[in-house]
């Protein structure tokens, strides 16, 4: 393995890709060199200091399983593959979409990915088609030292049903970057269910932005699972572009140790009618730092928007840290709009009426913890969906009731 | 001082204790004795001090004893964390039970057996201990499911509490106004409960203002609390004679002034 700079020399080494993937893939590395690295004195950047943050890792690719759940996917000409390997068979729609939602230039990291990416997940549902079950994409990276761009880019074509579970792991590592991109167009009526488990070890910086596009009376369901990575930064956004869609971004996660979240979400009200609702319930122990901000924007002429924000914190030890920050930007006159945030420690009536069955404290917590992160999965309809994160949940929390004992 | 003895009644034994909520003190030197297989009525108006009595015996935070003791046992139990006080067969039915959002009953009471039995059980091993407890009390299926006293009404929280110390098999019991917010058909209910539950593995010290629940469960020791202090101890007579007398009966006989009675603990508006 060589070191790698992102340099020239690095970027004339990846594999070629078709005619137009490259063009973007040499217009992202202008830009890339191009941008300064974000600064903490600009409002998106200002609880995230990556000022000392040196870009050389190693050339590698991670591991990545797509699983179908014995679907025959083929029949329904549902393509899942891998978006280089799309590029070539499903030309059109990956030029057409690739980057869309998330253009190379909206940061050096962006641009970073778009111009070293290679690999991730293509997955293309067409009109009327209904998958069934859920399927899932691992990716897993275990080389120290290593940079990965995740990207997933998922197309519900008009009328559509999918559920896809984006799984990211790795063992604990002393270095690595995961520099990701999740784009999700949802089409006219389509229903699409995104669920991201992201389970990185120590040592990983991950730089996520996930964005969908929803249309006319389509549903998004969103569910977003972060316990892992040294410092994860993720933002997640959905537009509202047609009338009478709905999106739901639910967000559950679990802060130990020295990690560091930055979330940040948009519900970005462009059509009128449209209905938006957002949950994330976040617990932190040790001496964690999590923020959250969110923004509710209401365009002019989103008129008859409903949308709802909240934000819900339990803080477990005095060195944690966690903030809730909402915004909301209203250009409409007939909407209604609310937001809700809470950072707190866990309930001490609660602490006792356990102990008092005798449950010890930190057991007692666990399950507390549990139970708030429970009220968050209940809103997730799929069993298997449910079932798979709450097997996240509780091998995240296991270690809290004996690591936990003060 | 801890008893070994297996065959001896599990005992709690509150001698001169003196205990206070901040600056304020509210037991103001309690002698009591409960022992396995017996029943005691504590009774006394609002403000007396008993639910702080079964607060301090219980460990929970926010009490400052002054002075005294209060053993299970023979053991000190005043230093213990409260599940180490449950681990050793006190439990307490609480007056005001608390919401526990997103865990079930029966996920709760199971995590509970096995810290107070030291041991694992199986979720079909415990579902079966459970069902039995449940037929016991007449307890349906679809309480045990919802999440802890989350939408429970006041009569399902305090069966609730029932549940949980049938389940949790203690030695000994305090009902701390599990009559209190109930209608009379719940109340009759859940006095059935107890009277089911009560027997020789099992010492009961209920906490009330009210005689209405000694309607149906008779205690073998009645206790008169007031200012903080035990006046008047008693057979199960002691009830009847508050019933006819009132409080105000009791204040006369002794010469006790009404209006020094004082608020109590931080279940009660401090917290």
């Amino acid at each position: 393995m060589t070191s790698l700079w992102f340099d020239e020399a690095a970027f004339e080494l990846l594999p070629k890709a078709t005619e137009p993937l490259q063009r973007m893939r040499k217009q992202a590395f202008e830009e890339f060199r191009a941008l300064p690295i974000p600064s903490q004195e600009t409002e998106e950047w200002r609880y995230t200091d990556l000022s000392d943050f040196e870009l050389s890792f190693e050339a590698h690719l991670p591991s990545v399983m797509r699983t179908t759940s014995g679907q025959d996917l083929d029949g329904l000409g549902v393509v899942f593959s891998d978006l280089d390997r799309a590029a070539g068979s499903d030309a059109e729609l990956v030029e057409r979409y690739l980057h869309t939602l998330v253009p190379t230039d909206r940061t050096k990291f962006t641009a970073l990915h778009g111009a070293f990416r290679t690999g991730g997940t293509f997955l293309y549902i067409p009109r009327d088609v209904r998958v069934e079950l859920p399927l899932q994409t691992l990716t897993y990276l275990d080389a120290d030292g290593a940079a990965a761009f995740p990207h997933t880019l998922l197309i519900a074509d008009e009328g559509a049903e999918v559920t896809f579970i984006d799984r990211f792991a790795s063992p604990d590592l002393a270095r690595a970057l995961s520099d990701a991109i999740v784009e999700i167009v949802v089409g006219d009526g389509a229903h699409v269910r995104y669920v991201s488990i992201q389970e990185w070890g120590a040592g990983v910086t991950h730089l996520g932005i996930q964005r969908a596009r929803v249309g006319r009376d389509a549903e998004f369901r969103s569910l977003a699972i972060g316990f892992g990575a040294s410092l994860a930064r993720a933002e997640a956004e959905t537009v509202l572009a047609g009338a009478g869609g709905f999106s739901e971004m639910l967000g559950v996660f679990f802060a130990d140790g020295t990690q560091h979240f930055d979330h940040r979400s948009v519900q970005d009200h462009v059509a009128p009618n449209c209905s938006s609702d957002l949950l994330y319930k976040g617990a932190l122990r040790d001496a964690s730092r999590a923020v959250y901000s969110g923004w509710v924007h209401v365009r002019p002429g989103a008129q008859k928007t409903d949308a709802m924000q909240t934000s819900r914190n339990i803080v477990l030890s005095e060195h944690a840290k966690a903030d809730a920050i909402p915004n909301l930007e209203i250009e409409a006159n007939d909407v209604r709009c609310g937001h809700a945030a809470s950072v707190g420690p866990v309930d001490e009536e609660t602490v006792f009426y356990l102990e008092s069955r005798g449950i010890p404290r930190a057991e007692a917590e666990r399950l507390i913890v549990t139970g708030f992160f429970q009220e968050v999965l209940d809103r997730v309809r799929l069993d298997e969906v449910r079932h798979n994160a709450e097997l996240a949940i509780q091998e995240e929390l296991a270690e809290l009731s004996t690591a936990g004992v003060a | 001082m801890t008893q070994n003895d297996a065959t001896a009644p599990a005992t709690l034994e509150v001698k001169g204790l003196r205990a206070a909520v901040g600056d304020r003190e509210i037991l103001r030197g309690i002698d009591l004795t409960v022992q396995q297989g017996q029943i005691h009525a504590l009774m006394g108006p609002n403000g007396s001090g008993k639910s702080t009595l079964s607060n301090v015996i219980m460990g929970r935070p926010g009490y400052r004893i002054l002075e005294g003791s209060v053993t299970f046992n023979g053991e000190d139990i005043t230093l213990l964390p409260p599940d180490q006080r449950a681990k050793r067969g006190l439990f307490l039915a609480m007056q005001y039970p608390t919401e526990v959002p997103g865990v079930s009953v029966v996920n709760f009471l199971r995590t509970a057996y096995q810290a107070i039995k030291g041991e694992q059980i199986s979720a079909l091993a415990f579902r079966k201990h459970m069902k039995t407890q449940m037929d016991r009390l007449g307890i349906e299926d679809a309480m045990v499911q919802r999440y802890v006293n989350q939408g429970f009404s006041g009569g399902e929280k305090k069966r609730n509490e029932v549940l949980q110390l049938a389940v949790l098999e203690p030695t000994l019991a305090i009902l701390d106004e599990t009559d209190s917010g109930l209608d009379i058909d719940s109340l009759k209910l859940v006095a059935e409960s107890v009277n089911e539950l009560a027997g020789p593995e099992l010492g009961v010290l209920i906490i009330t203002h009210y005689q209405r629940m000694l309607n149906y469960i008779t205690p073998g020791f009645v206790h008169v609390m007031m200012l903080g202090k035990i006046v008047k101890s008693g057979g199960p007579e002691l009830a009847h004679e508050l019933e006819d007398k009132g409080y105000e009966g009791v204040r006369r006989e002794l010469g006790i002034e009404a209006h020094e009675e004082v608020d109590e603990g931080p279940d009660e508006g401090v917290a």
